[in-house]
């Protein structure tokens, strides 16, 4: 079995909702009903063979390749399986989510995981702005940069960072701790092919918040 | 039968349906899951006054458990389902929450027959107030609750499996010293055999029970036939030459595993021989009529 593959091929001049490419959607499909699929509800949406070539037949795990930033809403209330995508990928990334993992080889726009509830983001480039806002619960990893507002309106989830964000006034220190939990998630990590493999110090600066929503949610900046 | 000059009775031990469960604790080291470990297993000798019977199965290194820290794995029986359940919810937050750098984890393959999942910190996690927060890695629910000296760290359920308890035999021997010596080089090889804990203090019991007594309200009392201070009065099970009785109750995952730690125990204790003062290997049971399983010593031994 291989990852079921879309592969981009012609440059995007507007942006593309990629929303109905998710494990549990593509579950029990043939390639030939998957290029046949439409991208969203649209009476004239494009087809995914208007945009993709597909190729691979274990759609419990989906590469995109050649893709974009105009990509948007990949892996949207997805609830199983693992989505890899090598490059940049667009807003709404993990939007919704139930479930599973995703992982980015390249950098994200905005909104990372918005009202994301269960499973695991990783990106090993930079996120856009309000990255993971109004999260329920769930993981996101940033290895690069963060954009403004992150974790916006969040209630419960764990950010973990390589770098310090900006700071905001609903986001409050807790100090430096050692936190045990985090040898066996970096030992989860360590067979997947993203950067976050490399990670083993479990000594992290924590923040909670969004204190404006009582959350208690957390940022883990660790160190590398 | 005879080994090494010991008379091994063709008899054998009675042993009862239990259930079962494998707890891992883990700590900052080897000293501290110790700590942990024998608070939960403490006062867990037998199911007629404690509860539970309980015991350390064996120490493991820091490559065996699930967070790299070095630990020990628990076993912990109870006559039904609803005390395990109880029991282990109540050891787990006097013990093990309330212990330094302790964490818990499930110890119980999911592949084993029968598992069912119970509570190992579903429910502890409310002492967190609010600030628990749970972490869904590998499939597997943990819940990491704010403690004082950090975070206490512990996998939501563990699995039940259905198992075996009063697997048993009696060392009969000419003095108490060699009849103590014997059962504890029976206990060093016993502790060797996976899947089985020896409950007693050391191992071992000196109380061996008959059911029944003269008081009306006791349903419990000394085994006589055994008593060694008795032999002339009762109806003794006892020759001259034996002045002191002591027992080995195992518990275990299947009846295989107590099987082969009996073999591997009583073979110990007989390597003391009859000039160390072994006379006799015994069993415990009742006609055979209470327990399913029956461990005839003779086949156990071939």
């Amino acid at each position: 079995m291989t990852a079921l593959t879309f592969t981009l091929k012609t440059k995007l001049q507007s942006k593309l909702n990629c929303s109905e490419l998710t494990p549990d959607k593509l579950a029990n499909l043939s390639i030939a009903q998957i290029k046949t699929l439409t991208l969203s509800s649209n009476k004239n949406a494009p087809k995914v063979k208007d945009f993709f070539d597909v190729s691979g037949d274990d759609a419990s795990h989906i590469v995109f390749k050649n893709i974009s930033q105009q990509c948007d809403y990949i892996g949207h209330h997805m609830k199983n399986g693992q989505i890899t995508v090598e490059g940049n990928a667009g807003d709404f990334l993990g939007a919704n989510m139930r479930g599973g993992q995703i992982i980015c080889q390249g950098d994200v726009g905005d909104r990372l995981g918005d009202m994301m509830r269960r499973g695991l983001i990783l990106i090993d480039g930079d996120a856009g702005a309000y990255c993971g806002s109004r999260m329920i619960a769930g993981t996101i990893g940033v290895y690069g940069k963060v954009g403004a507002y992150m974790g916006f309106a969040l209630r419960r989830g764990t950010f973990l960072l390589t770098q310090t964000p900006a700071t905001q006034a609903t986001w409050l220190d807790c100090g430096t701790h050692t936190l045990p939990f985090l040898s066996l998630m970096f030992n989860s990590f360590k067979s997947l092919d993203s950067k976050f493999a490399k990670l083993s110090n479990t000594r992290v600066q924590r923040w909670m918040g969004d204190a404006s929503q009582n959350g208690t949610g957390e940022i883990l900046i660790v160190h590398r | 039968m005879n080994l090494n000059g010991v008379q091994i009775d063709d008899t054998f031990a009675e042993a009862f349906n239990m259930r079962g469960t494998r707890v891992i604790i883990t700590a900052q080291n080897l000293k501290w899951a110790y700590h942990a470990a024998s608070a939960m297993t403490g006062f867990a000798t037998s199911v007629i006054g404690c509860g539970v019977e309980a015991g350390i199965e064996r120490e493991l290194s820091a490559d065996e458990t699930p967070d790299n820290r070095p630990g020990v794995s628990i076993l912990m029986f109870a006559m039904g389902s609803k005390v395990l359940m109880q029991q282990l919810e109540t050891r787990m937050g006097q013990c093990i929450l309330t212990c330094p750098t302790a964490a818990a984890f499930n110890g119980v393959d999911s592949k084993m027959p029968e598992v069912e999942q119970i509570s190992l910190g579903k429910h502890l996690r409310y002492f967190g107030d609010g600030y628990q927060t749970s972490k869904l890695i590998a499939g597997k629910r943990y819940w990491r609750i704010p403690v004082m000296d950090g975070e206490f760290l512990t996998e939501e359920t563990t699995g039940m499996v259905r198992a075996i308890g009063g697997g048993n035999f009696l060392v009969l021997a000419a003095s108490q010293p060699q009849a103590l010596a014997a059962c504890e080089a029976a206990i060093e090889a016993m502790k060797k055999v996976p899947n089985v804990i020896m409950p007693f203090p050391g191992g071992v019991v000196r109380s061996g029970s008959k059911v029944g007594s003269k008081y009306p309200k006791l349903f419990a009392s000394s085994n006589d036939a055994f008593c060694p201070t008795l032999k002339g009065i009762v109806k003794t099970a006892l020759s001259d030459d034996i002045e002191s009785v002591m027992e080995i109750v195992i518990d275990g995952m299947t009846f295989e595993d107590i099987a082969r730690s009996m073999k591997v125990g009583i073979e110990a204790a007989c390597s003391l021989g009859s000039k160390g003062g072994i006379k006799r290997i015994s069993a415990g049971n009742y006609g055979g009529k209470l327990g399913p399983h029956h461990f005839k010593l003779h086949e156990i031994l071939k």
